[in-house]
This record gives structure tokens, sequence and C-alpha cells, in this order.
């Protein structure tokens, strides 16, 4: 115990004495938050767009006015004689996303009861964008057929959503946040630390050292661990308080799961340190080789639903996909441990498995030393 | 040919750890890959449970063509009332779509069932698309029943996509993955520069060296440039032969604007380098300027939402290089578009890398003063 009380106050130490890492790590998050809070957001309001009427009547007036007064859409003179050649020019240079065509037989074919086609030229260049362009337009052209026809009470679809009524993104990304965080401190640092004592070759010293290996381990990680815990409760206090995200579950089970995370974090950081052998390629390794899967495949900010069978089942691999729904369900839903059975045993079992791994190429390290 | 050999110093260290080179140039093409594949913002596969409580004609079309739908996965039916909300908390479905009796028949007469759609509001994004596609669906069988009742709806929206008609993502991902390539290591590996040197205590040979000021800037620089470069066009390569994106455009005219942008970014890392004082500092500053670079670049979320819902951060994404190389990338790509119509980015790219550089000659006159 007292071997292990030096190696952690060298750590401290080294923390300290380099304050500036320290603030680095409690700001960088700051601002994240802020630009998730306030600029991230797929959504589009008053969209772009410019029509060409070539029916020119009272109906297809109409029919601007719902593009018009939406609020999705917004309705754009175009430049020169506003045919279909300025149409298609505004379209290239992305002045406007979509322009709605109406054709010189509308009026005629609605007052007679027949069906009028409304020609939708959208540009497809942001496929998300443009999905969207077309959902909004389509709905539109259908609520106002409904009313042509006088049917408008018909159908209503009642839509509730839970958990985030506002539909607000930093509900979404600020729990993602702190998982990324809590890794980028655990498997970063660990991973130089240990290879800066390498390049250095101060690591001869621990090796020679009385110290155990899970001792140099747990003695160099665990003032980072509480770092990095740390730093996960200020952003989740801030982002409660700026933001008001909801702190809906029980935060300590929530640190039990964080600290079995933190420790898969270490674990990584320690595999990457064992490979390479300076800070420079530790430092990169474990910025591609960790950090980077955890956010593209763990549905940080793209849904793992929507992934092909093999991406998905490899995102299984990933710590980070299972803390990041215990987090997002304890923070934003409230969620309980009967609602989180699977991931808990899966971040467990992958926890206990790469400690296994880092410690067993720590060990192997340290025999080819002596 | 002083700088030659500086140049010469820089690679050596580079192709010497063997680690390192592999990073360099095999890790861009394994993450281009998977980010063509991850960075989708297409939604599919949307998990929902439906509970049929009509089990009319209408609630039942409504269940097969979900069931049919790539866009939805039905994970569960259920004929009886069920909890909705304990349903989403444990996170097994996205979205619970419930049928009931109408109140009372409309004035119409068909007999249509109440649709309440509940929804998952943590991922906003998704919730909404879920949402929009479930609308389209459910309209459209209403439509069908209009049909059935002898009437004909009205309007019909004929879309037509322009640059990009089956709405792939990767389509206008992949070009922007290029552009990000283009950055990650070469802004790695040179705010590492003379922060190494430092703590390697090597700075002194360099500076005492007959290298003018200057010459030890571009050798730092330039191996980073040839990176960049390398890194960029094996991007490009994948991005054409692996996932068949057409290149409308000229492909040579993105080289000015890689070069520029290069300039750019390179300066902004070697003030890095100067500023911190270790290694880790460097790194932590050069993910975060990365990530803030990249979401304020437009690359997966709208500069327009932006615009609309933070003004103030506007200015940050008028001085982000990033931003512009991605528009300019995708211009040729997607739309085949030339300098005319990109000559404004184009200069702004210019008027930015000529800032940053002039600041960071500045800053390194001063860095070696002391």
């Amino acid at each position: 115990m007292r071997r292990l009380r030096a190696v952690m106050a060298k750590e401290f130490f080294h923390l300290l004495r380099d304050p500036r890492s320290l603030a680095i790590v409690f700001a960088m998050p700051l601002v994240q938050i802020f630009i998730f809070g306030y600029a991230i957001s797929f959504d589009l309001e008053e969209i772009p767009m410019a029509a060409v009427d070539f029916s020119r009547s009272e109906p297809s007036a109409a029919l601007l006015r719902v593009f018009a007064r939406s609020g999705e859409f917004d309705l754009k003179p175009l430049e020169g004689e506003g045919g279909l050649d300025d149409a298609e020019r505004a379209l290239l240079s992305g002045a406007v996303k979509q322009v709605v065509v109406i054709p010189a037989d509308y009026a005629e074919r609605i007052r007679e009861g027949r069906t009028a086609e409304v020609g939708l030229l959208i540009d497809g260049s942001d496929s998300n964008i443009a999905a969207r362009v077309f959902q909004h337009s389509e709905i539109l052209l259908q609520r106002h057929g409904t009313r042509i026809l006088g049917a408008e009470e018909v159908l209503r679809i009642g839509t509730r959503v839970y958990f985030n009524p506002e539909s607000q993104s930093v509900f979404f990304f600020v729990p993602g946040l702190v998982a990324v965080i809590l890794l980028m401190i655990s498997a970063l640092i660990t991973s130089s630390s240990i290879a800066r004592e390498r390049e250095l070759g101060s690591v001869e010293l621990l090796f020679i050292s009385p110290l155990r290996s899970a001792e140099i381990i747990v003695g160099k990680t665990l003032p980072y661990v509480l770092v990095a815990l740390a730093v996960g409760g200020f952003i989740l206090l801030f982002s409660h308080f700026w933001f008001g995200v909801p702190v809906r579950g029980n935060l300590l089970l929530l640190l039990l799961f964080a600290l079995l995370y933190v420790l898969a974090g270490v674990s990584f950081g320690i595999l990457v340190s064992t490979v390479a052998p300076t800070q420079r390629t530790a430092m990169l390794g474990s910025l591609l080789a960790t950090l980077l899967p955890s956010i593209l495949l763990s549905g940080f900010i793209f849904p793992l639903d929507s992934l092909s069978p093999v991406l998905r089942s490899l995102s299984l691999a990933i710590p980070a996909t299972h803390f990041l729904r215990i987090i997002r369900g304890v923070v934003v839903k409230g969620a309980e441990l009967r609602h989180f059975m699977t991931e808990g045993l899966f971040l467990a079992g992958l926890c206990v498995l790469l400690l296994a791994l880092a410690a067993a190429k720590f060990t192997g390290l340290r025999r080819r030393r002596r | 040919m002083r700088l030659f050999y500086l140049v010469k110093k820089e690679t050596l260290e580079v192709v010497r750890q063997r680690e390192l080179l592999a990073l360099m140039f095999i890790a861009p093409l394994i993450q281009i890959i998977i980010l063509g594949y991850v960075i989708t913002t297409d939604v599919r596969n949307i998990p929902v449970a439906v509970v049929d409580l009509e089990q009319g004609r209408v609630s039942r079309a409504v269940t097969e063509r979900l069931v049919r739908s790539p866009l939805f996965r039905v994970r569960r039916v259920s004929y009886r009332d069920e909890d909705a909300e304990e349903m989403l908390r444990r996170g097994e479905v996205s979205a619970v779509i419930v049928f009931r009796d109408p109140d009372a028949p409309g004035r119409f007469a068909w007999k249509l069932p109440q649709v309440r759609v509940h929804l998952d509001g943590v991922d906003a994004n998704s919730s909404q698309i879920a949402a929009g596609y479930f609308n389209g669906l459910i309209r459209d069988v209403l439509a069908r029943e209009v049909k059935r009742a002898g009437a004909e709806m009205p309007l019909e929206a004929r879309p037509l996509v322009r640059y990009n008609p089956r709405l792939r993502s990767i389509n206008f991902m992949g070009p922007g993955i290029v552009a990000l390539l283009l950055t990650v290591l070469s802004m790695f590996i040179t705010s590492f520069s003379f922060v190494r040197e430092r703590e390697q205590q090597t700075m002194d040979t360099l500076l005492l060296s007959r290298l003018r000021p200057l010459e030890i800037y571009a050798g730092k620089a330039l191996p980073a440039v040839v990176v960049g470069l390398v890194d960029m066009v094996l991007g490009i390569a994948v991005v054409i032969f692996w996932f068949g994106i057409p290149v409308r455009g000229n492909l040579l005219h993105l080289f000015p604007a890689a070069l520029l942008y290069l300039a750019a970014i390179l300066s902004y890392a070697l003030i890095i380098s100067t500023v911190v004082s270790n290694q880790m500092q460097a790194l932590f500053f050069t993910w975060f300027s990365f990530i803030l670079f990249m979401l304020l670049s437009g690359f997966f979320t709208p500069l327009e939402s932006i615009r609309a819902r933070a003004p103030a951060l506007m200015i940050l994404t008028d001085i982000n290089p990033l931003r512009y190389l991605i528009k300019i990338i995708r211009e040729i790509f997607l739309k085949g578009n030339g300098p005319a119509f990109f000559w404004r980015d184009l200069a702004a790219l210019a008027g930015i890398a000529l800032a940053l550089t002039s600041l960071s000659l500045l800053n390194f006159k001063r860095f070696i003063s002391r």
C-alpha cells in the first residue's frame, strides 16, 4: 500500500506540475458543449426555395402560399425571367435547395377533380437536406390535397416525444461527450505517460524497482482516472445548469459503470503503449485505434441501427457502445439497472478481457526488459 | 540545399519508426473505408413496436407496410395496451406506434383509427426523421383509402433530384472525408514538431546550426505537406474506386485549394507547437482544434442552421479554412463546378492562409529569440 502511494504521489506531481494540460482537459469539453448546444443541428429552418409557376392562376398561387407560410421554406424570387433555366442556375449555384414547378394545366385539373402533378426539382448534393426537403414538400402537398378534397379531419396523427420534448441536440450529445472525454483521458494519458517513461528511459527504474506490475499500473493510472471522473461530473453539472439537460437516474449507479468503462480505457492505453516505443506514436496510435472507433462506431453521432450488420456487430466489441447506452439511459431517460442489464454485462465482460490482455502484455514487456 | 538536409532528417525520423509510418499511410485507408460506411445521415432500420388495439384494415395495412419498409424494423406487434414509455426507456425500440378505435365516426364513410406515435426523443435528429417517414407512410395509406372511396387525390408530387439522384449519403460525405484525411495526420505531426525537439533538448542544436529560421520552419512543414497530399490522393482513390462516387469536375482544380489549405492549417499547427510545453498538450490542443474545425465546417450539419440558430458563431465558421476546402471539394465532385463558381471560397482560403502564415512566422521569430 505504501509503495502504491509512492507511485501515485509521483504521478500526481506530474499532473500538478503541468496545470496547463489540466486546464485544457477541463476547457475543451466546455467549448464543445457550447458548440453542440448552440450551433449543431441537422435541422434546417427556412430552407431557401423558388417556384416556377406556369399556371399563374388562383389555385396555383394558393399552393405557393402553402409553401411560403409553412415556416419550413423561404420562398425566394428567381433572377432573370424566372423560367426553368433560371431555376436550374439557382439550383447549381446553391442559392436555393428546391424549385417547385407548377404545370400549365394545374388549375384546370384541380377544377375538374383530376390529379394534378407538381414537379419538385431538388438539389440532392446534401442527401440529408434533400431527403428532408422532399419529406416536407410531400407532406405539404398531401395536406393541401386533403384540404381541397375537404377531408382534412379524416386522420389525425398524434405524436408525443419522450425524454426530450423540445428535440434539443444537447440532450443527445452531452452524455456522448462525457463518454468520449472519459476515454480520451484514460486511454490517451495512460498510453502517453508510459510511452514517455519508455522514451526517457525512466521506465527501467520502475521495472527494476520492487514494485509489482499491478502496483505500477494502478499507481500510474489512478490519478488520471480521478481526473477523468471529475471532468465527466463537471460536464454533466455544467450542462444541467446551463442547458437544462436533465439528470434523471441514479448517479451512483452511473459512477459504478463509469469506473468499469474508464478501466477498459486504461487497459487500451496500456496495450497501445506496450506496442509503441515513443510518445508520438503512442498518442497517434491511441487516437486512431481507440478514440476514433469509439466516436464513430458507438452511436455517439451516427445511429447504430442504420449501420450494416457487420459494422453493427463490430460496434458490440467497443466498450463505448455499451457505456453510451447506459449513460444516455441513466441521465436522460432515468433508466434503472433492470433497463440495461445486457449492456452492463457486456461492459463488464469487455473490461475484464481488456484488463487481462493489458496485464499480460505489460508483464511480458517487463520480463523482456529484465 | 541546407533545407534539404533538414527535410531528410525529418523524413528519416518518420521512416525509421515503422509503427509511425504504418500509422500515417495505412491508418487513413482503414479510416476512410470505415468512415465511408459509418458517416451517413441515412436513417434505416429504426426499431419500432406496434400496439394495435383497433385491428382494423387500416392499422393492419400500415403495420404491413412498416414490416416491409427498409426504414423500419418492427421488433414487436402487440394487441394489448402496453406502457410505451417503459418500452422506450429500455431502449430496444425508438418508437411505439399505437392504433386505437376512433371516438366517433367522422363525416366520411371510412372508419379510420386514432394513431399515436410515441418517440424516443434522445436522438432528436433520428426521431424527427422517423416521424417524417412515418407521416409519409400513413398519408400514403390514406391516399389509397381515398381512392377506394371513389375519389382521387388532387395533388401528386413528381420529384426530380439533381446532382445525386439516388440521394446516396456517401456521395455527399465522401469528398468531405477526403478533406478530413488531408487534415488529420499532417496537422498532428506538425503540432509535435518543435515541442518534441524541445522535450528531447535538441531544439538548441537546431538553432545553433547554420539553418536560417525560415529554413527550420519550412523543413518542419514540408514533410507534413507531402504526408497530407499523399493521404489525400489515397483518400480520393478509395472514394472513387471503392465507393464509386462520381467525379463531375476537374480534380486538378483541387490542388491549389489543397495547398492553400495546408499552408493555413500547418501554420496553425506550428503555432500550437511553439505555444505548448509538452507533447501531450500539443495532442490535446490539436485534437480539440480539429474537432472545432470539423463541427463548424458544414461537414455533417448544414451551415445554414448555424446561421439561423447562432449568428454570432458564424464568425468562427467564416475564419475556418476547412469550411472552404469542403465546399470546394464538394463543388468539384458533386456539381462539377469550376473555379468560376467557387473563386470566392478560394480567395477566402488564400486570405486565411496568408494571415495564418504571417502570424505563425512572427510567432516563430519570437519563439527562437527566447
